[in-house]
């Protein structure tokens, strides 16, 4: 047993190297750009590929490859960060976010459309391939290279940003980058040199990786979210304190995983939200308020002097009924199992955005959600043969339950931390999810029965179940817009502005952003059960966080804080599924650019957008000409 | 040699907004070099915005900024400072992740006669003993000594000071005088943000009284009562 768990200490230490060298990078990136970079995992994936690379079509060795893939990918960061992330820069945090998450999305889906899924074998050098025997241990001698290599780095990464001119550049700029630059400070270069050095360690870290882990496109996807908790829990701000997590969290990983397997993939989430609990700032981080201040940046599109505008653009709904009248009254003329895909992702589009844009509160975990009021639905029709109105009860009952406990845990942070926080623990949710019997691992739970509505609607009728889909669409829809102009949702509005003030002015601040977290978990429920009742299917891609990423590209897409705009979100996200899929494994990357381009592009989405066209043609009409430009059309950026 | 029209910094119709309020009017006055350049006025007339929008650290501005004869608008705030601009502004700013050495060795030099440190010392004897001390560990004087210090630092020969001696103790306020008046003896071009007055007459060869956004005077000193009297007039300080 003892064997056991030391053997199983050392994975930890190598886990722990690799942890160390993404999450410094990752801590620099987001202390200087304010951009919680979503690459950072296919930067880590592309350092394998370049070292993998670089031996196959360069003929370099070992030592080579460690050289130029951290060069390689490092030159790769720069790209990305002069092309397309200095255009966030100065918008909300968010846009970075989403910018990064698509990027990723691209490169991911690249590689894996290009080079399969499979992994590719990369060989460390043979005077590595020994051991060392400690007697009571044995310790390959790859893994204590690996150790090494990445804790004198980091040292030295380390030394250099405390002590060095560099450094204090580095640090003035991240603690004030507009002052900085007025001093003279070239602020530009120091961004693309961070972000560069960011992806460069990422880079090292994969390049170190290749031969222990095949070199895969998948490699990065799963390390990310760990490497995140791994900052939360460090505390940001303390270079020392996120290196001393890594090596502490992934030892704590090892030996999970030598004691209680079950429970080695989520213990670091676990873990991330007691450390939330109990002290906010992070075990090293510095203090809660002056973090808090850092984020409390706020949507750009929706400022309060856009409160008249934002009241406008619901009471522009006209169009919806009109096309939604349309859909209805023309369901026969499209698949409707197309159509009541897009009405499901509405609902759960508008749960997102109903959140952001109206709450203020970033979910980056609706799809545990989502999966949850699914996987409960299918379970309750077919193992206990409820009615479908019980078996979908009991779908939102549990995500409205789940949506509880996430927003106890979201509510404490603000912004991109409260992103991340959701995010990590719906990946909890997932694995427990994978690793649960009821549902059925990869097949997931298949052929639920619809059954009959209230024993009078038989469901096996598709028309019937289309009919029930849209009038879920318009309640979710109609309900949220009544809730927002209620007091209650300006309530919400008014915390989203001034989240201070009306702390000041005596109002339970906390109480109204759980109403609102929870209400949001109610209609990503009423996605999931409908999906499960019309696809009679319930799988893990509907836990995977992927599916939170499509959830904030529909409402991206469509214009976040629009009635409207997670219908012509799902729209277009679905139709694109759909005349995508003969492109088969480039879809991902596909769908990654359109996300890029929504950023760069439509930051108001689409909505507004048809909305300032349509009054348009109505002026049209009446004055014959003045065509007028959609203000949005400004956001294409400097 | 500058000849005898030559400007260190001239703004002409600038204009600058937040977010949709406008705050600046079509700003316009020179600054020449070696002489000291006062701002006046109320609270909230957009003296700090002037700086601002020198430095070029607005959202928006138009209209022209022309820094040692070059236009610099649409130049990042970096690439100005490179005219020899130091910019001390009104919060101070000092870094406090980096230590006091480590302020004063931030801003890259923009040319070779940056002052020694001995020099800046004599200055600042306050921050002689502070090498070490991290920016948050300062006084709020030392703070503004060493605001200023870092950009003597650099070389740069035009200073844009926001109220240099706001808020601080009257000691340390006559000390921050003497610097000025020492700056100004030296030869550096001052333009200079003041509420005081009497100050702003003794030290000033010109003062621009800004009002709502826009310039309202543009006065050389010569004559000191009279300029003081139509200032307070001005400003009905
Ligand atoms: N960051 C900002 N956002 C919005 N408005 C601002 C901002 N900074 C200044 N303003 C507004 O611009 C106007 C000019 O402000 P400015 O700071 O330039 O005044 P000032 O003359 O420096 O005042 P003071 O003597 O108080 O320093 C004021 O009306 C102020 O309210
Ligand atoms: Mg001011």
């Amino acid at each position: 047993m003892m064997d056991l768990i030391l053997g199983y200490l050392t994975i930890g230490l190598v886990n722990g190297s690799f942890y160390a060298l993404l999450s410094l990078g990752l801590a620099l990136i987001f202390g200087l750009l304010n951009i919680l970079n979503m690459t950072h995992g296919v930067l880590y994936m592309m350092g394998a590929f370049a070292a993998w690379a670089g031996s196959r079509y360069l003929g370099l060795g070992y030592f080579g490859g460690l050289v130029f893939a951290p060069l390689c990918v490092a030159a790769f960061g720069v790209i990305l960060e002069r092309s397309l992330l200095r255009r966030t820069y100065g918008l909300d945090p968010l846009y970075g976010f989403m910018l990064t998450f698509g990027a990723a999305m691209i490169v991911q889906g690249g590689f894996q459309a290009y080079f399969g899924s499979t992994g590719l074998p990369y060989a460390a050098p043979d005077w590595l391939s020994g051991g060392l025997d400690l007697g009571f241990l044995y310790f390959p001698a790859y893994r204590l290279w690996v150790v090494a290599v990445a804790l004198v780095v980091c040292v030295i990464v380390w030394i250099a940003i405390a002590r060095t001119r560099l450094g204090s550049i580095l640090r003035a700029s991240s603690e004030n980058a507009a002052t900085a630059e007025a001093l003279g400070v070239g602020v530009p270069r120091v961004f693309a040199a961070t972000f560069a050095l960011g992806a460069g360690l990422a880079g090292l870290a994969g390049a170190l990786a290749a031969p222990i882990y095949q070199v895969s496109p998948l490699m990065g996807s799963d390390i990310l979210l760990v490497v995140f908790a791994i900052i939360v829990i460090g505390g940001m701000g303390s270079i020392g304190g996120t290196i001393v997590s890594s090596y502490a969290l992934a030892l704590i990983e090892s030996l999970t995983q030598a004691l209680v397997p079950q429970a080695a993939s989520f213990i670091v989430f676990a873990f991330m939200c007691v450390v939330l609990l109990l002290r906010p700032q992070g075990l090293f981080g510095i203090s809660v308020v002056r973090s808090h201040e850092f984020l409390a940046a706020r949507l750009p599109w929706i400022e309060p002097a856009d409160k008249e505008t934002a009241a406008k653009r619901l009471t522009g709904m006209v169009p919806v009924f009109a096309a939604v009248a349309a859909l209805l009254a023309l369901p026969m003329l499209l698949y409707p199992v197309y159509l009541m895909k897009i009405f499901c992702f509405t609902i759960f589009a508008a749960s997102f955005n109903f959140l952001l844009g109206f709450a203020g509160i970033m979910s980056f975990g609706q799809a545990a959600l989502f999966g949850t009021a699914a996987y409960l639905t299918a379970h309750a029709a077919r193992e206990w043969a409820l009615p479908p109105e019980a078996a979908i009860g009991v779908g939102i009952a549990a995500a409205l339950v789940l949506g509880i406990v996430m927003g106890i845990f979201a509510i404490r942070r603000r912004g991109i931390y409260q992103a991340m926080i959701t995010l990590a623990i719906a990946q909890m949710v997932y694995f427990v999810y994978v690793q649960a019997s009821f549902t059925h691992g990869e097949d997931g739970i298949q052929s639920v029965p619809r059954g009959v509505l209230l024993g009078l609607i038989d469901l096996r009728d598709d028309t019937n179940v289309y009919w029930l889909c849209a009038a879920a669409m318009l309640a979710v829809l109609f309900g949220l817009r009544r809730l927002i102009n209620s007091p209650f949702g300006m309530m919400l509005i008014a915390i989203r502005d001034n989240e201070r003030r009306a702390l000041s002015l005596g109002h339970n601040v906390d109480a109204y952003k759980l109403a609102a977290f929870a209400i949001a978990a109610f209609c990503a429920g009423v996605a999931g059960s409908m999906s499960a009742v019309v696809f009679q299917l319930a799988t893990l891609s509907g836990v995977h966080w992927h599916l939170s990423g499509e959830a904030v590209l529909m409402a991206l897409i469509g214009g976040i804080g629009t009635f409207g705009g997670p219908l012509v979100g799902a729209a277009v996200l679905v139709t694109m599924q759909h005349f995508l899929s003969p492109f088969g494994a480039w879809i991902v990357a596909i769908q990654g650019a359109v996300f890029v381009l929504c950023v760069l592009l439509f930051r108001d989405g689409l909505w507004p957008h048809a909305l300032a066209l349509a009054a348009n043609l109505r002026r049209q009409d009446a004055t014959s000409k003045s065509a007028e430009v959609p203000q949005a059309m400004e956001a294409i950026g400097r | 040699m500058p000849d005898a029209d030559a400007v260190s910094l001239r703004l002409s119709h600038v204009q600058a907004w937040y977010g949709d309020s406008q705050a600046l009017f079509g700003v316009g006055f020179a600054v020449r070099p070696g002489e000291v350049t006062c701002l006046v006025g109320r609270n909230g007339a957009g003296k700090t915005t002037i700086l601002r929008a020198i430095m070029g650290l607005l959202p928006r501005q138009t209209g022209s900024i022309i820094l040692s004869g070059r236009e610099a608008s649409g130049m990042r705030p970096y690439e100005r400072t490179r005219f020899g601009i130091g910019y001390c502004p009104e919060e101070r700013a000092i870094f406090s992740s980096l230590t006091v050495e480590e302020n004063l060795a931030l801003p890259p030099a923009v040319c070779a006669a940056g002052m020694a440190k001995a020099d800046i010392f004599a200055l600042f004897p306050n921050l002689r003993t502070r090498g070490r001390h991290y920016g948050d560990q300062l006084s709020g004087g030392e703070q503004q000594m060493l605001a200023i210090a870092r950009i003597l630092r650099t070389g740069a020969q035009t200073l844009l000071l926001d109220e240099p001696t706001e808020g601080l103790a009257p000691v340390i306020v006559r000390q921050i005088e003497h610097v000025l008046i020492e700056l100004k003896r030296r030869g550096y071009t001052i333009l200079l943000v003041e509420q005081n007055l009497d100050f702003v007459l003794h030290l000033a060869d010109r003062v621009v009284a800004i009002e709502n956004g826009s310039v309202v005077d543009d006065l050389e000193t010569r004559g000191s009562e009279h300029v003081k009297a139509r200032l307070l007039e001005r400003l009905a300080l």
